[in-house]
């Protein structure tokens, strides 16, 4: 296929379906709260309506600094569909995109001068000690496999089975990862609602879509990076299957647990890092 | 080991005389990155934060003002180019130079702040940042001499890894962590983040982070687990 169709592709299938998840975890949590919910294709709805809306910028944002950082995020989540689904290409790189969005996350807070956008800056920065760490799990996929080469992994699950039953608690920490990036999760502080909406706060119109894009594109990039690191080589519905589940299986949790303070969220995940790192040695060594 | 199976496909190499630059997706991705935020920091000019006033219904605004916003912005440029240098290069001693000034410029950054509260993180930031020259050097010159190398490319072709070379990367190890001011020495920069200069905040954070990955695939040629 033509390189630059398959990309176009990738992107839109991971648009279409990572807000297809967020709406299907909405559904869910409103069903386990005896509610009926929003309909699954609100999310969609509700990032396309951005585009519509008129753009307006506080007067006392970063300019143009504060425009360019909400399109870097999507650029940023259209890199990773290229590096992962399409290239196959390293580990290591989706991890130095996923510390580009940490960045770009905390400077969209900070940018537009609104205290709401500070505080969720400044958690930002926190929750980058302990998401960081979580991610740089895939190290020990590396000592696992010898490789960080996303098609590599996948021949050696072919060959040595599935990684999630080798190196559990590396799977349950990247789990932890992708709990923390769920809208309404325990570990969501930089959109707290008591911080309005976090570092969205002062982002309207076509900025605010661009952040919903980039947000649908990050949720399926993570979970694609589950299943595909973990679970070794799945057919297309395999994926959609494992989608499905894993954000069933989220949209459970976040029904059923409050928002955690920033300092619990912070050290519950940097514990969960120790655990599993120091356990995932362990159990290579054994 | 390959050096593939790190970065992905070598994409080619610099050679400029005993320091050769190796160019893989992952490099490149990290250099233009380093170099796109540095050009918008360039450009950009500072928030200007709202807060509410005690015992009025008054705002204040607090702002940035112009010398200030200078020499921070210079110092930023300064630290995105040297990220992006230490994103490039293929030279051990080169990154931890690239590192220390990062360190330096950081400091620069948060110094020029007249808040006591900034510069009191800023001190200690500074004395971290001080300390942890002598591992990040250290760290190297025992990697040199235990391998008669600082060059990545040809150290990840030798075969072997002796106890003196792991114990020269945890030494680089401690320097970069204490250079980066990552955890456990974030609590400080954290204090940083809260004074206005969004853009010249951001290199703080972008150099630490980019650092940091960097760091995993150095530390992953010196150490080769396969």
């Amino acid at each position: 296929m033509n390189l630059m169709l398959n990309i176009l592709l990738n992107v839109t299938i991971a648009f279409l379906l990572g807000s297809l998840l967020f709406g299907l975890q909405r559904k869910v949590m409103a069903r386990i709260q005896m509610r009926p919910g929003p309909p699954i294709i609100q999310h969609l709805l509700h990032t396309l309506k951005f585009y519509i809306k008129e753009s307006t910028f506080p007067k006392t944002a970063a300019m143009p600094f504060y425009i360019a950082i909400a399109s870097i995020l999507c650029v940023i989540w259209v890199s990773a569909v290229i590096v992962g689904p399409v290239a196959q290409g390293s580990l290591l790189l989706i991890f130095a995109i996923y510390a580009l969005h940490k960045i770009v996350e905390h400077n969209a807070g900070s940018s537009s001068g609104s205290p709401y956008g500070k505080l969720s800056c400044v958690r930002a920065v926190f929750s980058a000690a302990a998401e960081v760490p979580l991610f740089a799990v895939l190290i020990i996929i590396y000592l696992k496999t010898g490789t960080m080469v996303l098609s590599d992994i996948t021949a050696y699950q072919a060959q040595n089975g599935a990684l999630l039953f080798t190196i559990p608690l590396a799977a349950l920490m990247f789990f932890v990862l992708i709990l923390s990036k769920a809208p309404y999760s325990p570990f969501a502080i930089t959109k707290g609602k008591d911080i309005i909406s976090g570092y969205e706060t002062e982002h309207f119109g076509l900025l605010r879509g661009y952040l919903m894009i980039s947000e649908s594109i990050a949720w399926y990039m993570l979970l694609w990076i589950f299943l595909t690191v973990f679970l070794g080589p799945l057919s297309l519905l395999g994926y959609l299957v494992g989608m499905v589940i894993i954000s069933v299986i989220v949209a459970f949790i976040n029904a059923t647990t409050p928002m955690l303070n920033p300092n619990h969220s912070i050290m519950v995940q940097v514990t969960l890092v120790f655990i599993g790192i120091v356990g995932s040695i362990i159990l290579l060594m054994l | 080991m390959d050096l593939t199976t790190i970065g992905g496909q070598l994409l080619g190499t610099i050679p400029l005389g005993d320091i050769v630059l190796y160019l893989t997706p992952f490099n490149l991705f990290m250099f233009a990155g380093a170099l796109a935020f540095t050009t918008l920091i360039a450009i950009s000019r500072t928030e200007t934060q709202v807060e509410a006033e005690f015992g009025t219904l008054k705002d204040k605004e607090v702002k940035v003002d112009l010398q200030e916003f200078k020499i921070r912005r210079f110092l930023a440029i300064v630290c995105g180019l040297a990220t992006a240098g230490a994103m490039i290069t293929g030279d051990l001693f080169n990154f931890t130079l690239f590192v220390t000034l990062i360190g330096i410029v950081n400091i620069g950054i948060v110094s020029a702040v007249r808040q006591v509260d900034v510069l009191n993180a800023a001190f200690q930031y500074g004395l971290i940042a001080m300390m942890a020259s002598l591992p990040l050097f250290g760290g190297a010159a025992i990697i040199l001499a235990s391998t008669g190398t600082l060059s990545l490319l040809e150290l990840v072709k030798i075969p072997y890894v002796t106890s003196m070379m792991t114990f020269g990367s945890l030494l680089l190890l401690m320097g970069i962590i204490g250079e980066t001011g990552v955890a456990p020495f974030y609590a400080t920069k954290a204090e940083m983040f809260r004074t206005p200069g969004s853009p010249f905040i951001l290199i703080i954070h972008l150099s630490s982070l980019l650092v940091i990955v960097r760091a995993i695939e150095v530390l992953l040629i010196i150490n080769k687990p396969f």
